[in-house]
């Protein structure tokens, strides 16, 4: 190259230029409408995702906010139920399944197996316009007035008595749908096939691993949950009851076909953040993984597993004793591999030379938080607890410890460590530190008292409530601010560094990976050649720390 | 590959097999989900059956046995027709490929058109319990609405797929018109063929799971 520049005498201003990046390479807006460089992909869904958070997270906060008062004076039940709904509905479409997949995963994926793009770029755009074509049903609905049925538009509420706009809301979530599958489809194919040459199986990264197997998941069991909302949509729309005991159909059906994606939807939602996790801790620890073909195995456990555990949503709606019975013992199951995880990262951390930087700081919260949503997931699955705590708000507490506790940490946690490869700029650290801390007393001032008004007896989904549990619920409340501001800190420090930040380096962590050995932000093509990958994954020192 | 038979690289690949080897796969992934959206119906309709099996038996009856048979036959020798026209595009000769390619396609229409006919023998005999203005022919157990209006689902839902594959195998033969075509995109013809077989595959499970298994 300096060869090259010393014999053409190019004007000097050229050669001391900026780098070309994928963020330079046309900035004009047409050029990342119709880009297809998976990592600009994966910033456009981050853009949009974050929008349907502020929506979800608003919704989130008024309900706290009604529920200050036992009487319900605050907001009207219509609309209370029209929040809730909208709140799942959004949190879990639009926010919480396409997280990590569509923001980290577009842009990590390709690069982290040594790949130039995804086996599909532009079906890969077309996944990102089919996302924002359903967001405009959801939208529609937020605007024409809501739907009150609840993230789970169990029949015959959704398909006969519900006055609100059950329809486009359904029509959106079966567009979203698509989305996911188009993803999946692009995800499995390129593990499959691009690898770089040397980038064996077992030396991919585990977040690679995690990403397969929810790919899996996507591909498998969203075209059921498409199916069942169609069918749910002649029932509505047409009469055709499927769903409807007076035609001859069968209403548990439908909660059948709609657990069978929405209990393996859990682990899209869930395993992605493993895989960040992995990643975190063996740089942070900075020493090699603890049992790499395990967690790489139990990933794929997880997701064969997840496909067989969705009674335990039904365990008092109509399924038999013996299947009750099936469920649970699966369920129990299922908890296995997740454990294995868990004990590999302490035993990873166990030793390491620790360094506890806004990352790390996350991905110890996860551990605690996942911990006890795993336990607690635990209870609900033994049939006799569930008998009590069934549809109360301790069955609420455990899927936020689940869901926020281990998905949103994890999405944050991997949006600061890879920060830096995405916009080339460092975030100010002491708020990184500060807003980890706020989420972490936070989310458990938020969710831990609804254990206990759960296993007290306060049913969910309800507006009013006794007047004792007033205090719990003021907590609850009073968290949820916190929680709040832990999310307000980093939305304005990080767009703050995008202008302000200091550069960063290819590899500001001293981290291992394909994607640390290219510069921050990366080229447009990912790398200058195709990386022969001879090392072995997280290729850590492991040194023994000085006692 | 005999010479005239080629990829032309796209931009993400490094050779022309992983782009050959990218494409089917990506086409057998997509087609493990179709087999899901349509598992549901299936699965869907076998209960229906297994909950009212003299409902589902009454309304089966019903069903046109012979027009469903003749069709799988029609879906089953276009899948041959099909599959020549992949092996054809393998050995680079381009105009017998087009031609058993207009068979296929041909074949899904006349397929369309039995079904047409057949919805149309359908309407006839008041099998339409959809249409509220029309009365049911077959009065008593509500379940057997439930089967024929499952029946439409199913069936409209093929069409709409086999719709797609005979657009997608026309406009592969238009585009094949090119000269050089095979020698760009061979992979393609094969790719196109692996879904107009699976629309075949979809039939030969919807025929025995409506047709035949309730009678
Ligand atoms: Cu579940």
């Amino acid at each position: 190259m300096s060869e090259l520049v010393l014999r053409d005498a190019p004007p000097p201003v050229a050669t001391i230029g900026r780098p070309e990046t994928y963020l330079n390479d046309g900035q004009t807006i047409r050029s990342w409408l119709f880009t297809t460089d998976h990592k600009r992909i994966g910033v456009l869904y981050l853009i949009s995702i974050t929008f349907f958070f502020i929506i979800g997270a608003i919704a989130a906060g008024l309900i706290r906010l009604a529920l200050v008062v036992p009487d319900g004076s605050i907001l009207t039940n219509d609309i209370y139920n029209k929040l809730f709904t909208l709140h799942g509905v959004i949190m879990v479409w639009f926010f919480l399944v396409p997280s990590i997949p569509n923001v980290l995963g577009n842009f990590l994926l390709p690069i982290m197996i040594g790949a130039k793009d995804v086996a599909f770029p532009r079906l890969n755009l077309l996944s990102w316009y089919i996302f924002m074509g359903a967001a405009v049903f959801e939208l529609f609905v937020l605007i024409a007035g809501g739907v009150d049925t609840g993230w789970t538009f169990y029949t015959p509420l959704s398909t006969i008595y519900s006055n609100s706009w059950v329809i486009p809301a359904v029509l959106g979530v079966i567009v979203v749908g698509f989305s996911s599958i188009l993803t999946g489809v692009n995800f499995i194919t390129t593990v499959h096939t691009m690898r770089a040459p040397g980038m064996t199986w077992f030396r991919m990264p585990l977040f690679v691993w995690s990403m397969y197997a929810t790919s899996l998941i996507l591909v498998l069991a969203t075209p059921v949950l498409t199916m069942a909302m169609v069918l749910l949509f002649y029932e509505r729309a047409f009469g055709i009851g499927v769903f409807d005991p007076g035609a001859g159909g069968d209403p548990v059906m439908f909660q059948h076909l709609f657990w069978f994606y929405s209990h393996p939807v859990v682990y899209v939602m869930v395993l992605p953040g493993m895989g960040v996790m992995s990643e975190l801790v063996t740089a942070f620890a900075y020493k090699r993984v603890f049992g790499y073909t395990f967690i790489a195995y139990s990933s794929m456990a997880i997701a064969a597993i997840g496909f067989f555990v969705w009674g335990h949503h039904m365990f008092f709606n109509g399924i038999s004793e013996y299947s009750g019975m099936s469920f649970s013992l699966l369920s129990f199951a299922v908890a296995v591999p997740s454990a294995i995880k868990v004990y590999n990262w302490a035993a990873t951390i166990h030793k390491g030379e620790i360094r506890l930087a806004t990352p790390m700081l996350y991905a110890m919260g996860w551990i605690a938080l996942f911990v006890v949503g795993g336990i607690t997931g635990l209870f609900l699955a033994s049939l006799g607890i569930d008998a009590h705590v069934h549809d109360t708000y301790f069955v609420v507490a455990h899927f936020h410890y689940i869901m926020v506790g281990a998905t949103v940490l994890a999405f944050l946690g991997g949006i600061h460590y890879w920060w830096p490869k995405i916009t080339g700029k460092m975030y100010p650290e002491f708020w990184g530190r500060v807003s980890a801390l706020f989420m972490f007393v936070g989310f458990n001032m938020t969710f831990a008292p609804q254990f206990v008004l759960g296993y007290l007896g306060m049913p969910r989904r309800y507006h009013t409530y006794p007047p004792q549990f007033q205090f719990l619920n003021i907590l609850s409340s009073a968290g949820a601010t916190v929680l709040a501001a832990a999310y307000l800190f980093p939305l304005a420090y990080l767009l703050w560094s995008i202008r302000y930040g200091r550069d960063a380096p290819p590899n500001p962590w001293d981290a291992r990976g394909l994607e640390w050995t290219i510069p921050s932000p990366p080229p447009p093509h990912n790398f200058e050649e195709v990386p022969v990958v001879d090392f072995e994954p997280y290729d850590y020192p492991n040194r023994i720390p000085e006692a | 590959m005999p010479d005239g038979v080629g990829i032309e690289l796209a931009e993400q690949f490094s050779s022309a097999r992983q782009q050959k080897e990218t494409g089917e796969l990506g086409m057998w992934v997509f087609l493990l989900t179709e087999l899901m959206l349509f598992s549901t119906l299936f699965v869907s309709a076998l209960i229906l059956r297994m909950l009212h099996p003299g409902a589902v038996t009454a309304a089966a009856l019903h069903l046109k046995m012979w027009i469903g048979g003749l069709n799988t036959a029609v879906l089953i020798t276009s899948s041959f027709f099909m599959s020549l026209a992949i092996e054809l595009s393998r050995a680079g000769r381009t105009s017998p490929m087009r031609l058993c390619m207009v068979v296929t396609a041909g074949l899904g229409v006349l397929f369309l058109c039995l079904k047409g006919y057949e919805y149309y023998r359908d309407y006839a005999e008041h099998m339409t319990p959809f249409f509220a203005w029309r009365p049911y022919g077959l009065l008593g157990d509500p379940a057997s609405r439930l089967f024929v209006d499952l029946y439409y689902v199913i069936t409209s839902l093929h069409a709409v797929h086999l719709t797609i594959g005979i657009g997608l195998v026309m406009t592969m033969q238009h585009l094949a018109r090119a000269p050089g075509f095979l020698s760009r995109h061979a992979n393609r013809i094969a790719i196109t063929g692996l879904y107009w077989h699976f629309i075949d595959l979809i039939w030969i499970i919807v025929y025995p799971t409506l047709y035949v298994l309730n009678r």
